[in-house]
């Protein structure tokens, strides 16, 4: 976030210093914004940083919601009709089936004694459309738990009377493995039946995990040359492992 | 900086005709006004991300002088369940049961500060966080673990400059990194005999393979309802379900 900070305190410096030059020469240059509209252009660039904030805090607490299996606040954190699509269990649709996927698949709620679960969130790019309605986010979950485990999100997010809320969690996985390390083991991906309950919808794409690769298409542009993500036939491979892969 | 750009470009602005009705130009200054407001609130954010992010760094290597000068001289320090420390210098003495004061070759002590949710009040004058912590500790052919937990702090702004006032962390585990968490759990530290904290822990939970939550500092992100949950079952402490 701090390189967000520094631009937007940079382009807040150049707005604020930039106003009174165009305000003085004001009366013999109509074309130049109004002091008034220049104010509001700078709220709404504020209004975008704290946007991307507020949707990096919720997936933060996503992930410390999924550490301790606090799955009812969990699923309030999507909005009514929110889909979510993890590994390779296929689509739920509406925040309610997010709750029974999780209390299905993993229990009540909280963490039970002798279990950790801990799904770290980091390295979130967020962007906010131009709307301010709409969000989007790349990022990763570090899983430590009995094993390890890389899943990669690249999830929707949308503003509803004024709050941010997780609209679409597509978290594909990189690489589950056993404790003893990606160099050894590797955990197949999940399937639709892996285990209960029954997805809404088939997987949106059918992937394979470590030690083969996919690549979930990006969201933005190259953030140098501008080049939108281009969806190409060597974005995923198949790999066999050497060692015999290890059950979940 | 900014704020004395914007004050003198607010004075220029006001000082101007600029062929708008005084009415037009008290709501343009009122607007300025909360929008120095709210970026006054992201640069403090941005403070308090970099003063955590500094204690996770000189603590990696038992910089304990820069360690304790982060926080308040009434700031409190509590790790696991080793009790609260209260005090610049009791900070700083606390610190030698992690080791002794400055890098040793042969010893990893990374604590990653990572993946905060910062709130600043809304007079700009105090904040609270949740963080991550990774912990890697190692001593070469003699020990490995990994550790992880969970910060709840508090950080107050004293002559303009942000400070640690309550640092927490809430051990969740240590694990022989060997081993692994299915086969290894390493208890958390309990309080020093040697030099005793200044009160004993605010929380009685154990470590990995025991499970407790640590509270959240702020209400649920959507509903906007405090984050409230039964703390889990313990059979060891006898913390049973309501």
């Amino acid at each position: 976030m701090s390189t967000r900070f520094v631009n937007m305190l940079v382009a807040a410096v150049t707005l604020a210093t930039g106003i009174a030059g165009p305000a003085l020469a004001q009366g013999s240059d109509s074309s130049a914004p109004s002091l008034a509209a220049r104010v509001a252009a700078l709220e709404t660039r504020i209004t975008r940083l704290e946007d991307a904030n507020q949707i990096e805090r919720v997936q933060r607490t996503y992930g410390y919601f999924v550490d301790k299996g606090l799955w009812t606040p969990l699923s309030e954190l999507f909005s009514d009709d929110a889909t979510l699509e993890i590994g390779g269990r296929g689509v739920f649709v509406g925040r309610k089936r997010v709750l029974e996927y999780m209390q299905t698949a993993f229990g009540t709620d909280g963490v039970k004694e002798g279990r950790i679960q801990n799904h770290m969130q980091f390295q979130q790019i967020t962007d906010i459309a131009p709307d301010g309605l709409h969000g989007q986010a790349r990022s990763r979950a570090f899983v430590m738990a009995g094993g390890w485990g890389l899943p990669l999100y690249e999830n929707d997010y949308v503003k509803e009377n004024g709050v941010w809320k997780i609209s679409k969690l597509k978290g594909p996985f990189t690489m589950y493995t056993a404790w003893e390390g990606w160099h050894k083991s590797a955990t197949p991906n999940t399937r639709p039946d892996s285990f209960m309950p029954p997805p809404d919808l088939p997987p949106s794409v059918v992937y394979l995990t470590y030690p083969s690769y996919y690549i979930i298409p990006f969201h933005y542009a190259h953030p140098v040359t501008g080049a939108p993500w281009k969806v190409g036939a060597g974005d995923a491979g198949a790999q066999p492992f050497a060692p015999p892969a290890v059950p979940r | 900086m900014s704020r004395k750009l914007v004050m003198l470009t607010l004075l220029a602005a006001l000082a101007l005709p600029l062929g708008a009705s005084a009415q037009g130009l008290s709501d343009v200054e009122a607007k300025v006004g909360e929008l120095r407001k709210r970026v006054a609130l992201l640069k403090d954010q941005e403070a308090i991300e970099n003063l955590q992010a500094a204690y996770g760094f000189y603590f990696d290597k038992m910089l304990w002088g820069e360690v304790s000068d982060l926080f308040t001289a009434r700031g409190s320090f509590e790790y696991g369940q080793r009790g609260v420390y209260i005090g610049k210098e009791r900070i700083r003495k606390a610190l030698l049961l992690f080791g002794a004061e400055g890098p040793e070759a042969g010893k990893l002590n990374n604590h990653m500060q990572l993946q905060p949710v910062i709130h600043v009040a809304e007079d700009g004058r105090s904040a609270k966080a949740r963080w991550r912590g990774m912990v890697q500790l190692a001593r070469p052919h003699a020990s490995g673990q990994w550790g992880e937990g969970v910060y709840e702090n508090e950080y107050v702004k004293e002559g303009g400059v942000w400070k640690i006032a309550r640092l927490h962390f809430y051990v969740t585990a240590f694990v022989d990194y060997d081993l692994g968490f299915t086969k290894s759990a390493n208890p958390a530290e309990g309080p020093s005999a040697l030099f005793p904290p200044d009160q004993p822990p605010t929380e009685i939970y154990r470590s990995f393979p025991g499970v407790y939550i640590p509270p959240f500092h702020y209400p649920h992100p959507v509903t906007g309802k405090p984050i409230t949950f039964p703390q889990p079952a313990d059979t060891v402490l006898g913390r049973k379900l309501p």
